[in-house]
Protein backbone atom coordinates (compact mmCIF):
# COMPACT_ATOMS: atom_id res chain seq x y z
CA UNK A 1 0.00 0.00 0.00
CA UNK A 2 3.00 2.75 1.57
CA UNK A 3 4.61 1.78 -2.25
CA UNK A 4 1.40 2.49 -4.05
CA UNK A 5 0.87 5.68 -2.08
CA UNK A 6 4.61 6.75 -3.02
CA UNK A 7 4.36 5.75 -7.08
CA UNK A 8 1.22 7.60 -7.12
CA UNK A 9 2.68 10.69 -5.65
CA UNK A 10 6.11 10.27 -7.60
CA UNK A 11 4.09 10.00 -11.01
CA UNK A 12 2.80 13.22 -10.10
CA UNK A 13 6.27 14.71 -10.36
CA UNK A 14 7.35 12.74 -13.09
CA UNK A 15 4.47 12.92 -15.83
CA UNK A 16 4.23 16.53 -16.31
CA UNK A 17 7.13 18.25 -18.34
CA UNK A 18 8.84 20.50 -16.50
CA UNK A 19 8.96 23.08 -19.04
CA UNK A 20 5.21 23.27 -18.63
CA UNK A 21 5.85 22.94 -15.16
CA UNK A 22 7.69 26.03 -14.96
CA UNK A 23 5.63 28.21 -18.08
CA UNK A 24 2.03 27.26 -15.76
CA UNK A 25 3.72 28.60 -12.70
CA UNK A 26 4.76 32.13 -14.01
CA UNK A 27 0.68 32.08 -15.93
CA UNK A 28 -1.59 34.89 -14.67
CA UNK A 29 -3.85 32.55 -13.30
CA UNK A 30 -1.48 30.48 -11.38
CA UNK A 31 0.17 33.65 -9.75
CA UNK A 32 -3.29 34.73 -8.89
CA UNK A 33 -4.57 31.57 -7.53
CA UNK A 34 -0.54 31.18 -5.54
CA UNK A 35 -1.06 34.74 -4.13
CA UNK A 36 -4.19 34.13 -3.31
CA UNK A 37 -3.74 30.79 -1.35
CA UNK A 38 -0.85 32.16 0.76
CA UNK A 39 -2.49 35.45 1.57
CA UNK A 40 -5.49 33.82 2.95
CA UNK A 41 -3.63 31.17 3.81
CA UNK A 42 -1.61 33.27 6.27
CA UNK A 43 -4.44 34.91 7.55
CA UNK A 44 -6.81 32.00 8.11
CA UNK A 45 -3.77 30.15 10.27
CA UNK A 46 -2.79 33.06 12.28
CA UNK A 47 -6.81 33.55 13.24
CA UNK A 48 -6.63 30.05 13.73
CA UNK A 49 -3.63 29.99 15.85
CA UNK A 50 -5.03 32.95 17.99
CA UNK A 51 -8.41 30.90 18.60
CA UNK A 52 -6.99 27.58 19.47
CA UNK A 53 -4.27 28.97 21.57
CA UNK A 54 -6.88 29.37 24.34
CA UNK A 55 -9.00 26.86 23.47
CA UNK A 56 -6.09 24.42 23.86
CA UNK A 57 -5.20 25.61 27.09
CA UNK A 58 -8.60 25.84 28.14
CA UNK A 59 -9.72 22.57 27.33
CA UNK A 60 -6.54 21.23 28.75
CA UNK A 61 -6.04 22.92 32.41
CA UNK A 62 -10.10 24.13 33.64
CA UNK A 63 -13.36 22.44 33.86
CA UNK A 64 -16.38 23.81 32.91
CA UNK A 65 -19.47 22.91 32.17
CA UNK A 66 -20.43 21.20 28.89
CA UNK A 67 -17.00 20.47 28.51
CA UNK A 68 -16.98 17.27 26.45
CA UNK A 69 -19.87 18.75 24.55
CA UNK A 70 -17.60 21.50 23.67
CA UNK A 71 -14.68 19.11 22.36
CA UNK A 72 -17.17 16.97 20.56
CA UNK A 73 -18.46 20.15 18.46
CA UNK A 74 -15.09 21.54 18.19
CA UNK A 75 -13.64 17.67 16.71
CA UNK A 76 -17.03 17.09 14.36
CA UNK A 77 -15.13 18.84 11.34
CA UNK A 78 -12.43 16.62 11.33
CA UNK A 79 -14.84 13.67 10.51
CA UNK A 80 -17.32 15.60 8.64
CA UNK A 81 -16.89 16.10 4.71
CA UNK A 82 -15.95 19.01 3.97
CA UNK A 83 -18.70 19.49 1.53
CA UNK A 84 -21.24 19.61 4.23
CA UNK A 85 -19.06 21.62 6.56
CA UNK A 86 -19.01 24.21 4.05
CA UNK A 87 -22.87 23.71 3.40
CA UNK A 88 -23.68 24.73 7.28
CA UNK A 89 -21.32 27.61 6.33
CA UNK A 90 -23.39 28.92 4.14
CA UNK A 91 -26.10 28.53 5.84
CA UNK A 92 -24.76 30.24 8.64
CA UNK A 93 -23.68 33.21 6.73
CA UNK A 94 -26.04 33.58 4.51
CA UNK A 95 -29.78 35.18 5.11
CA UNK A 96 -29.28 34.72 8.14
CA UNK A 97 -29.22 36.79 11.65
CA UNK A 98 -25.49 35.75 11.77
CA UNK A 99 -25.29 36.39 8.40
CA UNK A 100 -26.41 40.30 8.42
CA UNK A 101 -24.51 40.98 11.63
CA UNK A 102 -21.08 40.00 9.47
CA UNK A 103 -22.59 42.12 6.74
CA UNK A 104 -23.08 45.19 8.77
CA UNK A 105 -19.56 44.99 10.38
CA UNK A 106 -18.39 45.03 5.96
CA UNK A 107 -17.42 41.21 6.28
CA UNK A 108 -19.31 39.20 3.76
CA UNK A 109 -18.54 35.49 3.70
CA UNK A 110 -20.18 34.26 0.65
CA UNK A 111 -18.44 33.76 -2.48
CA UNK A 112 -16.01 36.11 -1.19
CA UNK A 113 -11.93 35.71 -0.58
CA UNK A 114 -13.40 36.58 3.07
CA UNK A 115 -15.36 33.67 2.71
CA UNK A 116 -12.41 31.68 1.78
CA UNK A 117 -10.54 32.92 4.82
CA UNK A 118 -13.57 32.19 7.02
CA UNK A 119 -14.08 28.32 5.03
CA UNK A 120 -10.10 27.42 6.01
CA UNK A 121 -10.50 28.74 9.19
CA UNK A 122 -12.79 26.27 10.13
CA UNK A 123 -11.85 23.63 8.36
CA UNK A 124 -8.23 24.03 10.44
CA UNK A 125 -8.96 25.46 14.13
CA UNK A 126 -10.07 21.79 15.22
CA UNK A 127 -6.59 20.32 14.37
CA UNK A 128 -5.13 23.43 15.58
CA UNK A 129 -6.99 22.93 18.87
CA UNK A 130 -6.33 19.49 18.72
CA UNK A 131 -2.32 19.35 18.51
CA UNK A 132 -2.42 22.36 21.37
CA UNK A 133 -4.53 20.67 23.71
CA UNK A 134 -2.23 17.81 23.60
CA UNK A 135 0.82 20.37 23.73
CA UNK A 136 -0.66 21.56 27.30
CA UNK A 137 -1.54 18.20 28.16
CA UNK A 138 2.29 17.44 28.34
CA UNK A 139 3.51 20.43 30.21
CA UNK A 140 3.12 19.36 33.57
CA UNK A 141 0.43 21.74 35.86
CA UNK A 142 2.61 21.93 38.66
CA UNK A 143 5.25 23.94 36.74
CA UNK A 144 2.51 26.47 36.17
CA UNK A 145 1.34 26.26 40.67
CA UNK A 146 4.75 26.58 41.00
CA UNK A 147 5.10 30.04 39.11
CA UNK A 148 1.93 31.10 40.96
CA UNK A 149 3.38 30.09 44.22
CA UNK A 150 6.13 32.34 43.37
CA UNK A 151 4.53 35.34 42.89
CA UNK A 152 3.03 35.37 39.26
CA UNK A 153 -0.51 35.96 38.02
CA UNK A 154 -2.05 32.55 35.98
CA UNK A 155 -1.62 35.06 32.71
CA UNK A 156 2.39 36.33 33.40
CA UNK A 157 2.66 32.23 34.67
CA UNK A 158 0.71 31.28 31.00
CA UNK A 159 3.51 33.70 29.66
CA UNK A 160 6.37 33.19 31.43
CA UNK A 161 6.00 29.25 31.54
CA UNK A 162 3.22 27.67 29.64
CA UNK A 163 4.12 29.48 26.50
CA UNK A 164 7.73 29.03 25.94
CA UNK A 165 6.97 25.51 27.08
CA UNK A 166 4.57 24.95 24.59
CA UNK A 167 6.53 26.59 21.47
CA UNK A 168 7.23 23.10 19.58
CA UNK A 169 3.60 22.12 19.44
CA UNK A 170 2.77 26.18 18.83
CA UNK A 171 5.03 25.25 15.64
CA UNK A 172 3.58 21.86 14.73
CA UNK A 173 -0.17 23.85 14.84
CA UNK A 174 0.72 26.45 13.14
CA UNK A 175 2.60 24.27 10.39
CA UNK A 176 -0.30 21.79 10.04
CA UNK A 177 -2.87 24.70 9.98
CA UNK A 178 -1.17 26.49 7.22
CA UNK A 179 -1.10 23.15 5.20
CA UNK A 180 -5.17 22.98 6.14
CA UNK A 181 -5.95 25.76 4.77
CA UNK A 182 -3.93 26.02 1.41
CA UNK A 183 -5.21 22.57 1.13
CA UNK A 184 -9.01 23.25 1.38
CA UNK A 185 -10.98 22.54 -0.98
CA UNK A 186 -15.04 21.45 -0.12
CA UNK A 187 -15.35 23.88 2.40
CA UNK A 188 -14.49 26.88 -0.14
CA UNK A 189 -16.12 25.32 -3.08
CA UNK A 190 -19.18 25.77 -1.43
CA UNK A 191 -18.74 28.54 0.69
CA UNK A 192 -16.37 31.52 -1.31
CA UNK A 193 -17.53 29.31 -4.74
CA UNK A 194 -15.25 28.42 -7.44
CA UNK A 195 -15.01 31.44 -9.33
CA UNK A 196 -11.92 31.79 -11.74
CA UNK A 197 -9.71 34.53 -10.73
CA UNK A 198 -11.89 35.76 -7.65
CA UNK A 199 -11.84 33.06 -5.32
CA UNK A 200 -10.02 30.67 -7.25
CA UNK A 201 -7.15 28.87 -4.52
CA UNK A 202 -4.75 26.32 -5.73
CA UNK A 203 -7.25 23.37 -4.72
CA UNK A 204 -9.27 25.57 -7.15
CA UNK A 205 -7.28 26.23 -9.71
CA UNK A 206 -6.43 22.04 -9.93
CA UNK A 207 -10.37 21.30 -10.18
CA UNK A 208 -11.44 24.11 -12.78
CA UNK A 209 -8.43 23.02 -14.86
CA UNK A 210 -9.07 19.37 -14.68
CA UNK A 211 -12.96 20.68 -15.63
CA UNK A 212 -11.57 22.46 -18.52
CA UNK A 213 -9.17 19.39 -19.31
CA UNK A 214 -6.18 21.86 -18.92
CA UNK A 215 -4.07 18.75 -17.31
CA UNK A 216 -0.99 20.87 -17.04
CA UNK A 217 -2.44 23.46 -15.23
CA UNK A 218 -4.05 20.93 -13.07
CA UNK A 219 -0.77 19.16 -12.23
CA UNK A 220 1.14 22.33 -11.80
CA UNK A 221 -1.12 22.66 -8.98
CA UNK A 222 -1.08 19.62 -7.73
CA UNK A 223 2.68 19.67 -7.45
CA UNK A 224 2.70 23.03 -5.24
CA UNK A 225 0.10 21.53 -2.92
CA UNK A 226 1.67 18.12 -2.46
CA UNK A 227 5.21 20.15 -2.06
CA UNK A 228 3.28 22.53 0.56
CA UNK A 229 2.46 19.58 2.24
CA UNK A 230 5.80 17.99 2.19
CA UNK A 231 7.28 20.93 3.75
CA UNK A 232 4.76 20.82 6.50
CA UNK A 233 5.09 17.01 7.71
CA UNK A 234 8.41 17.70 7.83
CA UNK A 235 8.89 20.62 10.27
CA UNK A 236 5.42 18.51 12.04
CA UNK A 237 8.25 15.35 12.54
CA UNK A 238 10.71 17.40 13.12
CA UNK A 239 8.84 19.63 16.05
CA UNK A 240 7.08 16.70 17.16
CA UNK A 241 6.16 17.72 20.95
CA UNK A 242 8.96 16.51 23.49
CA UNK A 243 8.33 18.79 26.67
CA UNK B 1 -3.31 32.85 68.12
CA UNK B 2 -0.63 30.16 65.97
CA UNK B 3 0.91 31.03 63.21
CA UNK B 4 -0.77 28.47 60.66
CA UNK B 5 -4.27 27.60 61.59
CA UNK B 6 -6.03 25.36 59.13
CA UNK B 7 -9.73 24.86 60.37
CA UNK B 8 -12.70 22.17 59.03
CA UNK B 9 -10.47 22.01 55.55
CA UNK B 10 -12.79 20.51 53.27
CA UNK B 11 -12.36 19.46 49.49
CA UNK B 12 -13.59 16.95 46.82
CA UNK B 13 -11.67 16.34 44.28
CA UNK B 14 -13.50 12.91 43.22
CA UNK B 15 -10.30 10.80 43.20
CA UNK B 16 -8.66 12.47 46.02
CA UNK B 17 -10.53 14.51 48.68
CA UNK B 18 -9.61 16.35 52.19
CA UNK B 19 -12.57 15.98 55.61
CA UNK B 20 -12.58 18.69 58.06
CA UNK B 21 -8.61 18.59 58.17
CA UNK B 22 -7.97 21.32 61.47
CA UNK B 23 -4.79 21.67 63.07
CA UNK B 24 -2.21 24.86 63.98
CA UNK B 25 1.03 25.45 63.75
CA UNK B 26 3.65 27.87 65.74
CA UNK B 27 6.12 29.90 63.37
CA UNK B 28 9.16 27.57 62.74
CA UNK B 29 7.31 24.44 63.26
CA UNK B 30 8.45 21.65 61.27
CA UNK B 31 5.53 19.13 60.33
CA UNK B 32 6.09 16.14 58.55
CA UNK B 33 3.00 14.21 56.93
CA UNK B 34 2.67 10.64 56.68
CA UNK B 35 -0.06 8.69 55.16
CA UNK B 36 -0.68 5.99 52.93
CA UNK B 37 -0.53 6.50 49.03
CA UNK B 38 -4.21 8.50 47.99
CA UNK B 39 -4.57 9.71 51.47
CA UNK B 40 -4.25 13.38 50.16
CA UNK B 41 -1.24 14.41 51.64
CA UNK B 42 -0.91 16.20 47.87
CA UNK B 43 -4.21 18.17 47.64
CA UNK B 44 -3.86 18.88 51.57
CA UNK B 45 -0.48 20.87 50.46
CA UNK B 46 -2.04 21.96 47.12
CA UNK B 47 -5.05 23.62 49.23
CA UNK B 48 -2.92 25.43 51.60
CA UNK B 49 -0.30 27.07 48.68
CA UNK B 50 -3.83 27.77 46.96
CA UNK B 51 -3.97 25.70 43.76
CA UNK B 52 -6.99 24.32 45.02
CA UNK B 53 -10.41 26.15 45.92
CA UNK B 54 -11.82 24.43 49.92
CA UNK B 55 -15.16 23.42 49.59
CA UNK B 56 -15.70 24.26 53.43
CA UNK B 57 -13.44 25.42 56.01
CA UNK B 58 -10.91 28.09 56.28
CA UNK B 59 -6.70 28.54 56.29
CA UNK B 60 -5.03 31.85 58.10
CA UNK B 61 -1.66 32.34 58.18
CA UNK B 62 0.12 35.02 60.53
CA UNK B 63 -3.60 35.90 61.71
CA UNK B 64 -4.81 36.48 57.83
CA UNK B 65 -7.28 34.84 56.48
CA UNK B 66 -5.87 33.20 53.01
CA UNK B 67 -8.65 31.02 52.20
CA UNK B 68 -9.99 33.21 48.87
CA UNK B 69 -6.63 34.68 48.47
CA UNK B 70 -4.58 33.62 45.11
CA UNK B 71 -2.09 31.72 45.45
CA UNK B 72 0.73 34.77 43.91
CA UNK B 73 -0.31 36.62 47.02
CA UNK B 74 -0.56 33.78 49.65
CA UNK B 75 3.85 34.06 49.64
CA UNK B 76 4.06 29.92 50.60
CA UNK B 77 6.63 27.93 48.48
CA UNK B 78 6.28 24.61 47.36
CA UNK B 79 8.57 21.93 46.63
CA UNK B 80 7.61 18.93 44.75
CA UNK B 81 8.35 15.46 44.45
CA UNK B 82 9.81 15.72 40.95
CA UNK B 83 10.88 19.64 41.54
CA UNK B 84 9.06 21.27 39.17
CA UNK B 85 12.39 23.00 37.82
CA UNK B 86 11.45 25.00 34.64
CA UNK B 87 13.36 23.49 32.04
CA UNK B 88 13.59 26.04 29.55
CA UNK B 89 15.42 28.04 31.80
CA UNK B 90 19.38 27.40 33.46
CA UNK B 91 19.68 26.75 37.27
CA UNK B 92 19.89 30.59 37.76
CA UNK B 93 17.25 31.47 35.90
CA UNK B 94 14.96 28.97 37.92
CA UNK B 95 16.80 30.34 41.08
CA UNK B 96 16.36 33.75 40.10
CA UNK B 97 12.28 33.50 38.98
CA UNK B 98 10.89 33.84 42.25
CA UNK B 99 13.57 36.55 42.64
CA UNK B 100 12.69 39.28 39.59
CA UNK B 101 9.15 39.03 41.23
CA UNK B 102 10.71 41.01 43.93
CA UNK B 103 13.21 42.67 42.35
CA UNK B 104 16.20 43.11 45.18
CA UNK B 105 18.84 45.57 44.10
CA UNK B 106 21.57 42.30 44.69
CA UNK B 107 19.75 39.72 42.81
CA UNK B 108 23.08 38.28 41.26
CA UNK B 109 24.70 38.33 44.93
CA UNK B 110 21.55 36.58 46.75
CA UNK B 111 21.41 33.60 43.91
CA UNK B 112 25.27 32.93 44.13
CA UNK B 113 25.01 33.27 48.09
CA UNK B 114 22.11 31.05 48.29
CA UNK B 115 23.56 28.61 45.08
CA UNK B 116 26.68 28.67 47.44
CA UNK B 117 25.33 27.44 50.81
CA UNK B 118 23.34 24.33 48.39
CA UNK B 119 26.80 23.70 46.48
CA UNK B 120 24.79 24.14 43.14
CA UNK B 121 27.03 27.63 42.89
CA UNK B 122 29.13 25.52 40.02
CA UNK B 123 25.73 24.10 38.11
CA UNK B 124 24.06 27.41 37.91
CA UNK B 125 24.42 28.08 33.72
CA UNK B 126 23.24 24.33 33.43
CA UNK B 127 19.48 23.17 32.28
CA UNK B 128 17.43 21.04 34.78
CA UNK B 129 17.33 18.35 32.67
CA UNK B 130 21.30 17.95 32.50
CA UNK B 131 21.65 17.63 36.51
CA UNK B 132 20.96 14.88 38.87
CA UNK B 133 18.06 14.13 41.03
CA UNK B 134 20.26 15.33 44.11
CA UNK B 135 21.25 18.64 41.69
CA UNK B 136 17.87 19.12 41.11
CA UNK B 137 16.39 18.68 44.43
CA UNK B 138 19.02 21.31 45.71
CA UNK B 139 17.90 24.03 42.73
CA UNK B 140 14.04 23.59 43.48
CA UNK B 141 15.11 23.98 47.10
CA UNK B 142 17.55 27.05 46.63
CA UNK B 143 14.81 28.73 44.05
CA UNK B 144 12.13 28.29 47.09
CA UNK B 145 14.59 29.15 50.16
CA UNK B 146 15.71 32.56 48.18
CA UNK B 147 12.34 34.22 48.03
CA UNK B 148 11.96 33.82 51.95
CA UNK B 149 8.46 32.21 52.06
CA UNK B 150 6.59 32.43 55.18
CA UNK B 151 5.40 28.95 54.73
CA UNK B 152 7.13 25.59 53.02
CA UNK B 153 5.57 23.25 51.76
CA UNK B 154 7.28 20.02 51.03
CA UNK B 155 6.05 17.01 48.78
CA UNK B 156 8.62 13.78 49.63
CA UNK B 157 11.51 16.08 48.13
CA UNK B 158 13.71 13.09 48.97
CA UNK B 159 12.07 10.08 47.93
CA UNK B 160 14.15 10.33 44.49
CA UNK B 161 17.22 10.67 46.14
CA UNK B 162 19.51 7.47 46.99
CA UNK B 163 20.13 7.46 50.34
CA UNK B 164 23.54 8.87 50.92
CA UNK B 165 22.51 11.94 48.65
CA UNK B 166 19.04 11.93 51.18
CA UNK B 167 21.49 11.73 54.46
CA UNK B 168 23.36 14.77 52.68
CA UNK B 169 19.92 16.52 51.61
CA UNK B 170 18.73 16.12 54.72
CA UNK B 171 21.48 17.96 56.57
CA UNK B 172 21.67 20.80 53.78
CA UNK B 173 17.93 21.40 54.38
CA UNK B 174 17.93 21.65 58.36
CA UNK B 175 21.31 24.14 58.20
CA UNK B 176 19.05 26.08 55.57
CA UNK B 177 15.68 26.19 58.02
CA UNK B 178 17.56 26.65 61.26
CA UNK B 179 19.12 29.77 59.86
CA UNK B 180 16.03 31.34 59.24
CA UNK B 181 13.60 29.26 61.22
CA UNK B 182 11.11 28.78 58.55
CA UNK B 183 7.75 26.79 59.25
CA UNK B 184 7.51 23.82 57.35
CA UNK B 185 5.04 20.93 56.06
CA UNK B 186 6.88 18.15 54.67
CA UNK B 187 4.88 15.01 53.49
CA UNK B 188 7.35 11.79 53.30
CA UNK B 189 7.00 8.31 53.05
CA UNK B 190 10.17 7.98 54.82
CA UNK B 191 10.23 8.14 59.23
CA UNK B 192 13.81 8.78 58.79
CA UNK B 193 12.61 12.36 57.57
CA UNK B 194 10.70 13.13 60.44
CA UNK B 195 13.14 11.98 63.19
CA UNK B 196 15.63 13.82 61.50
CA UNK B 197 13.78 16.87 60.71
CA UNK B 198 10.65 17.49 62.10
CA UNK B 199 9.27 18.45 66.02
CA UNK B 200 5.93 17.35 64.77
CA UNK B 201 4.09 14.77 62.99
CA UNK B 202 0.90 13.96 61.32
CA UNK B 203 -1.00 11.25 59.99
CA UNK B 204 -3.49 10.75 57.10
CA UNK B 205 -5.48 8.51 56.00
CA UNK B 206 -8.50 8.70 53.62
CA UNK B 207 -8.79 12.74 53.31
CA UNK B 208 -8.60 12.71 56.99
CA UNK B 209 -6.40 13.78 59.75
CA UNK B 210 -5.85 10.65 61.87
CA UNK B 211 -3.64 12.15 64.37
CA UNK B 212 -1.42 15.04 64.84
CA UNK B 213 1.46 15.99 67.49
CA UNK B 214 4.69 16.26 68.91
CA UNK B 215 7.19 13.38 67.45
CA UNK B 216 7.96 11.55 70.62
CA UNK B 217 3.96 11.78 71.64
CA UNK B 218 2.77 10.46 68.00
CA UNK B 219 4.65 7.14 68.22
CA UNK B 220 4.53 6.87 72.02
CA UNK B 221 1.01 7.33 72.23
CA UNK B 222 -0.74 6.58 68.77
CA UNK B 223 -4.81 7.32 68.80
CA UNK B 224 -5.90 4.37 66.75
CA UNK B 225 -4.79 0.76 65.40
CA UNK B 226 -4.31 2.07 62.05
CA UNK B 227 -1.86 4.85 63.24
CA UNK B 228 0.48 2.85 65.60
CA UNK B 229 0.93 0.56 62.39
CA UNK B 230 1.56 2.51 60.44
CA UNK B 231 4.06 4.21 62.19
CA UNK B 232 5.39 0.46 63.70
CA UNK B 233 4.59 0.77 66.63
CA UNK B 234 2.60 -2.36 68.87
CA UNK B 235 -1.00 -1.78 69.80
CA UNK B 236 -2.45 -3.82 71.86
CA UNK B 237 -6.40 -4.60 73.37
CA UNK B 238 -7.15 -5.09 76.70
CA UNK B 239 -8.42 -4.96 79.90
CA UNK B 240 -7.09 -3.59 83.24
CA UNK B 241 -7.16 -6.44 85.67
CA UNK B 242 -5.80 -4.54 89.03
CA UNK B 243 -4.34 -1.26 89.90
CA UNK B 244 -1.97 -1.70 93.08
CA UNK B 245 0.93 1.15 93.90
CA UNK B 246 0.24 3.41 90.58
CA UNK B 247 0.69 0.81 88.31
CA UNK B 248 -1.84 -0.97 86.69
CA UNK B 249 -1.66 -4.34 85.39
CA UNK B 250 -3.69 -5.01 81.84
CA UNK B 251 -4.58 -8.50 80.15
CA UNK B 252 -3.93 -8.73 77.19
CA UNK B 253 -5.50 -12.14 75.08
CA UNK B 254 -3.78 -14.04 78.44
CA UNK B 255 -0.27 -12.03 78.47
CA UNK B 256 -0.03 -10.16 81.11
CA UNK B 257 1.43 -6.11 80.62
CA UNK B 258 2.09 -3.22 83.50
CA UNK B 259 2.41 0.15 83.03
CA UNK B 260 2.38 2.95 85.10
CA UNK B 261 -0.27 5.38 83.20
CA UNK B 262 -3.86 5.87 84.84
CA UNK B 263 -6.94 3.60 84.75
CA UNK B 264 -9.47 1.48 86.15
CA UNK B 265 -10.13 -2.03 87.36
CA UNK B 266 -12.20 -3.72 84.62
CA UNK B 267 -12.14 -0.88 82.18
CA UNK B 268 -11.32 -2.03 78.36
CA UNK B 269 -8.07 -0.45 77.32
CA UNK B 270 -5.77 0.05 74.11
CA UNK B 271 -1.97 -0.27 74.68
CA UNK B 272 0.97 0.82 72.50
CA UNK B 273 4.42 -0.04 72.93
CA UNK B 274 7.02 1.51 70.97
CA UNK B 275 9.19 -0.46 69.25
CA UNK B 276 12.81 1.02 70.25
CA UNK B 277 11.19 0.37 73.86
CA UNK B 278 11.19 -3.56 73.62
CA UNK B 279 14.75 -4.89 74.81
CA UNK B 280 15.58 -8.34 73.86
CA UNK B 281 17.51 -11.16 75.94
CA UNK B 282 19.16 -14.42 75.90
CA UNK B 283 18.86 -14.62 79.63
CA UNK B 284 16.32 -13.69 82.49
CA UNK B 285 16.66 -10.87 84.46
CA UNK B 286 16.59 -12.12 88.21
CA UNK B 287 14.83 -8.73 89.29
CA UNK B 288 11.92 -7.23 87.50
CA UNK B 289 13.48 -3.55 88.41
CA UNK B 290 10.48 -1.86 86.99
CA UNK B 291 10.61 -4.08 84.11
CA UNK B 292 7.79 -6.53 82.08
CA UNK B 293 9.49 -9.19 81.55
CA UNK B 294 7.82 -11.81 78.75
CA UNK B 295 8.68 -15.12 77.28
CA UNK B 296 9.43 -14.52 73.36
CA UNK B 297 10.01 -16.32 70.72
CA UNK B 298 11.54 -14.96 67.42
CA UNK B 299 9.87 -15.62 64.39
CA UNK B 300 12.09 -13.04 62.23
CA UNK B 301 14.95 -11.05 61.73
CA UNK B 302 14.64 -7.46 59.23
CA UNK B 303 17.55 -5.99 58.40
CA UNK B 304 16.65 -1.85 57.89
CA UNK B 305 20.38 -0.21 57.45
CA UNK B 306 21.83 0.37 60.98
CA UNK B 307 19.32 -1.49 62.66
CA UNK B 308 17.07 -4.77 62.65
CA UNK B 309 13.46 -5.50 63.34
CA UNK B 310 12.97 -8.39 65.52
CA UNK B 311 9.47 -10.12 64.97
CA UNK B 312 9.05 -11.72 68.37
CA UNK B 313 6.18 -14.01 69.36
CA UNK B 314 4.62 -12.91 72.56
CA UNK B 315 2.34 -16.13 73.84
CA UNK B 316 -0.77 -15.23 71.11
CA UNK B 317 1.07 -11.58 70.26
CA UNK B 318 3.05 -11.01 68.15
CA UNK B 319 5.43 -7.77 69.26
CA UNK B 320 8.12 -5.92 67.17
CA UNK B 321 11.59 -5.09 68.74
CA UNK B 322 14.11 -2.61 66.90
CA UNK B 323 17.94 -3.44 68.11
CA UNK B 324 20.98 -1.44 66.60
CA UNK B 325 23.52 -3.76 64.74
CA UNK B 326 25.75 -3.81 67.37
CA UNK B 327 23.04 -4.89 69.84
CA UNK B 328 21.99 -7.59 66.99
CA UNK B 329 25.48 -8.44 67.75
CA UNK B 330 25.75 -9.25 71.22
CA UNK B 331 21.92 -10.96 71.17
CA UNK B 332 23.65 -13.31 68.53
CA UNK B 333 19.79 -14.85 67.91
CA UNK B 334 18.97 -16.83 65.58
CA UNK B 335 15.00 -17.44 64.29
CA UNK B 336 13.08 -19.94 66.33
CA UNK B 337 15.22 -18.87 69.27
CA UNK B 338 13.01 -18.64 72.85
CA UNK B 339 14.47 -15.21 74.18
CA UNK B 340 13.13 -12.30 76.76
CA UNK B 341 11.27 -8.96 75.95
CA UNK B 342 11.83 -6.69 78.67
CA UNK B 343 9.09 -3.64 78.86
CA UNK B 344 9.85 -0.47 81.28
CA UNK B 345 6.55 0.04 82.76
CA UNK B 346 6.55 3.59 81.62
CA UNK B 347 6.59 2.29 78.11
CA UNK B 348 3.76 0.90 78.01
CA UNK B 349 1.56 3.20 77.01
CA UNK B 350 -2.69 3.51 78.14
CA UNK B 351 -3.28 5.50 75.01
CA UNK B 352 -7.52 5.39 74.94
CA UNK B 353 -9.57 3.97 77.64
CA UNK B 354 -13.05 2.69 77.03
Amino acid sequence: MTFLLLFAIVSLFLVPDLKDVWHNLLSEEMGFSLKLSLVTGLVSTVLVMAFALPIGYALSRFDFPFKSFVKTILDLPVAFPELVLGLCLLLLFGNTLVGELFRRLSINLVFTKQGVVAAQFFTALPYASRILKSTFDYISPRLEFVSRSLGYSQMETFFNVSLPLAKNGILAATVISFARCIGTFGTVLILAGGTYMKTEVLPMTLYLNISYGNMGMALTSGIVLTTVSFIAIFIFERTEVDI
Amino acid sequence: MSFVEIDDLSIDLGEFSLKGVSFSLERGDYLTVIGPTGAGKTIFLESIVGFWRPDRGRIALDGRDITAELPEHRHIGIVYQDYALLPHMTVYGNIAYGLKKHKPENMDEAIRKMAQSLHIDHLLHRKPTTLSGGEQQRAALARVLIVEPSLLLMDEPFSALDPQTRRRARLLLKEAIGERATTVIHITHDLDDAWALANKLAVFKDGRLLQIGAMDTVFSRPKNRFVAEFIGTGFFSGTVVSRENGCVKIDVEGTCFQSLDRADKGEPVDVAIRCEDVRVSRKKPSVANGFNILNATLKNIIPEGSSSLLDLGVDNLQMNALLTQNAMRRLDARRGENLYALIRKEHVKIVQAG
